[in-house]
């Protein structure tokens, strides 16, 4: 046994010396994806692979994207990060303040990207990611079997939802743990979550009571959402045919198209009657990042990598798995992508959204908005008690990051 | 994806080799360092011991005395966000951040005493129920009876899971709509309840988890310890004609007290610093259910206050230090140890 040991031992050394001494480049790449999304990146990496024998990439998929960012700082502090980043625009405040990514200004071609996809990356007059998907943002969606036309606006849904929600079936669902469900309602209320300045965070307000007795009502008074309901059980809801309208991501296409076929129905979030005006989700996408100090062969690997996903052929190919709005102005333009129903009523949503706050005090705001939420849809608080508090929690927080 | 799965597994071979080819290499480049220093310049007897114990020692400074000092040195200064690369280390910001954790909130709202008293109030009441529900299931084992062994097994099993799968496993159960809980009080006619986001109940669920999990621990120590008392003392005790409480009360409980004192407080180290269960459980991060190693982390790694972080955690480990030598003082646990 001792000898097998032994023998196995040196074997794994040896492994680990053929290892250091390889001319490989090895990108280490960390991706924010899950399911069918992730699924396209491993093949994407399977196919670069093979056409770049000498390059490595090892593709880490992270729990979520706030696990991505935790453990990238972590990494970062350690000296240790990945070379790449797979993972959203609003990331990059943190990361820019930290020092832990470097701009991508004349590393690539930028002009061949779609600007709005740019700008949310545009910070300190530099751009800190190359643009993969553009959107990232909530609609409406929903299942034709049960209901044969989305609600135009919020009476319309309330009345709708009533009839819909009964023995365990739901009209509406949506993860009500985390408040980017919040904000596209808030927008519709007429609230925004910062000040003209960009960093004042404004929870605080009678936009955000009003947007708060909003979900309040909707849960307890027209009972048309479910008494508790996290990412996992709307989307299971919704799949399962048990919740006929979902409020969920351009990332969630794939899958529920899979599932749904010609029964997915795509359309904007109904329109705020108090205010007459549509709700407004966040919009920005999904982002290649360099690590900060990636040079050498590894950052001409990551440079023919990330040419490589972003190419138009690759574009196409998400456009036609995940039917995500395509980052390449090119792809944009394609047939695909221009006659897709799904796709048509995603960019309908996309043109009434706002574009995400990518500052760092938006962690703040989120971080502080989250537990409120909650407690409003617990009953544990009143909306205007809950305001009073997401505003004081942004204060202090913002006031720790000094 | 075989092939993925193929090459996995050769990178992470790979990684591990070298990894032990690096330790390799440096352990024999300190050997033989600490030879020709030893036994070649200062021509010491005890070469061969220093040699033996060497590795020994470098593991220990890098691996316990080196984030100890990081911490120390880390908690004076301003490390944040803001500040990742460029922070300053002097006495003055050691001192703000000492300062800050008990004047400002930890996380968002809460501040360092309310955080303290739920901590207290976290670790009692699972001590409380580990202690006697470890008792009561220890006893009733400690005796002859058959199946013993199979109930000993049963009751032994939480132990064995590993932590954070039967948390995850809890979790899955908490859930409100599919959750086996809520399914059954649903099934005998009771409102299901949102364990995740509603505070009390959060809370709950954290506790009955860790008391589940705590109990088997508490119940193997006791055991062992139970079946160390003579018998001869409980025959003694019932010529005399002693009650059943009588030789719980003068026999039993004394000569446990040797066993139970560092389990006491082991279980309340555990208890007090045990992160996985209130983390976890607390799937939406209510500051409600934070204990203050959950607050510890979260204002380390979500709110990126490194430098305060830092300096809450040796505020942390000093509340420990206390409790344990009082605790050792008061109950004289440990006085076998030097008689």
């Amino acid at each position: 046994m001792k000898k097998v040991l032994t023998v196995l031992l040196v074997l794994v050394m040896l492994m680990g010396l053929v290892s250091i001494t390889s001319a490989k480049v090895n990108l280490v790449l960390w991706t924010k994806e899950g399911e069918e999304p992730l699924e396209w990146n491993k093949s994407l990496v399977e196919e670069f692979m093979k056409a770049n024998p000498e390059v490595t990439v090892e593709l880490v998929k992270k729990i979520d994207v706030e696990v991505l960012r935790e453990d990238f700082l972590t990494a970062s502090l350690a000296g240790a990060p990945p070379d790449l980043l797979w993972t959203v625009n609003d990331h990059a405040g943190p990361f820019v303040t930290a020092d832990v990514i470097d701009p991508v200004d004349g590393l690539f071609d930028l002009d061949i990207y779609v600007e709005s996809a740019l700008e949310a990356v545009k910070l300190e007059g530099k751009y800190w990611g190359i643009p993969i998907s553009n959107g990232n943002h909530l609609m409406l969606l929903y299942n034709k079997k049960l209901i044969s036309k989305a609600p135009e606006d919020t009476d319309e849904l309330f009345t709708i939802g009533k009839k819909l929600t009964q023995e365990g079936n739901y009209a509406l669902v949506w993860n009500q743990t985390e408040p980017f469900w919040l904000v596209p309602w808030l927008g519709g209320f007429e609230g925004k979550v910062f000040a003209e300045d960009g960093v004042t965070p404004t929870l605080n307000t009678p936009e955000m009571v009003a947007t708060l007795k909003f979900l309040y009502d909707m849960k307890f008074d027209a009972k048309i959402i479910p008494p508790e309901c996290d990412y996992d059980a709307a989307d299971t809801l919704f799949k399962e045919g048990k919740a006929a309208m979902i409020i969920n991501g351009d990332w969630s296409l794939g899958g529920y198209m899979g599932v749904l076929g010609q029964d997915l129905g795509v359309a904007r979030i109904p329109k705020v009657v108090a205010t007459g005006t549509w709700p407004k989700p966040y919009t920005s996408g999904v982002y290649f990042m360099l690590a900060k100090g990636l040079s050498g062969d590894k950052l001409k690997a990551a440079q023919d990598f990330i040419g490589f996903v972003l190419s138009e052929e690759k574009q196409i190919e998400m456009v036609k798995l995940l039917n995500r709005l395509p980052a390449l102005k090119e792809a944009l333009e394609d047939p695909l992508v221009t006659e897709n129903p799904i796709l048509k009523g995603s960019s309908d949503q996309m043109v009434v959204g706002t574009p995400m706050p990518t500052v760092l005090e938006m962690r703040c705001n989120w971080d502080s908005m989250k537990p409120e939420m909650l407690a409003v849809l617990t009953a544990t608080k009143t909306p205007e008690d809950a305001a009073k508090t997401m505003q004081t929690s942004a204060e202090s927080c913002i006031k720790a990051l000094e | 994806m075989s092939s993925l799965t193929a090459r996995v597994i050769t990178g992470s071979l790979s990684q591990i080799g070298s990894m032990i080819l690096y330790i390799f290499l440096g352990i024999i480049i300190f050997e033989v360092v600490v030879y020709l220093v030893l036994g070649k310049i200062f021509k010491s007897k005890y070469t061969i011991p220093y040699m033996l114990l060497a590795p020994a020692a470098v593991g220990l400074a890098l691996l316990v005395i080196y984030p100890m000092a990081y911490e120390v040195r880390l908690a004076f200064t301003n490390m944040s966000l803001r500040y990742f690369r460029n922070y300053n280390l002097s006495l003055v910001q050691g001192l703000k951040n000492f300062t800050l954790i008990f004047t400002e909130p930890v996380l968002k709202q809460l501040k360092f005493f309310p955080l303290l008293s739920r901590t207290i109030l976290w670790t009692v009441i699972n001590l409380i129920f580990h202690v006697s529900g470890g008792l009561v299931l220890a006893i009733l084992l400690n005796r002859h009876m058959r199946g013993r062994g199979i109930y000993r097994t049963l009751l032994v099993f939480p132990w064995a899971i590993p932590q954070i799968v039967a948390v995850l496993a809890w979790r899955g159960e908490f859930h409100f709509e599919y959750g086996f809980i809520n399914v059954m009080l649903q099934r005998i006619g009771l409102q299901p309840i949102q364990w995740m986001i509603d505070p009390f109940w959060n809370f709950t669920a954290a506790c009955i988890t860790n008391i589940w999990l705590g109990i088997p621990f508490m119940m193997i120590i006791i055991l062992g310890g139970l079946q160390s008392i003579p018998a001869e003392f409980y025959d003694a005790a019932e010529i005399d004609g002693a009650s059943n409480w009588q030789q719980f009360n003068s026999i039993t409980l004394p000569m446990l007290r040797p066993i139970l004192t560092p389990a006491v407080i082991l279980g309340t180290i555990w208890t007090f610093n045990n992160f996985n269960v209130p983390y976890m459980i607390n799937r939406y991060e209510l500051e409600t259910s934070d204990i203050l190693v959950t607050a510890l982390f979260r204002a380390a790694f979500e709110y990126n206050r490194y430098g305060f972080s830092a300096a809450f955690a040796l505020v942390i480990l000093f509340i420990l230090f206390i409790f344990t030598l009082t605790y050792i003082r008061v109950t004289g646990g440990i006085k076998g140890v030097y008689e």
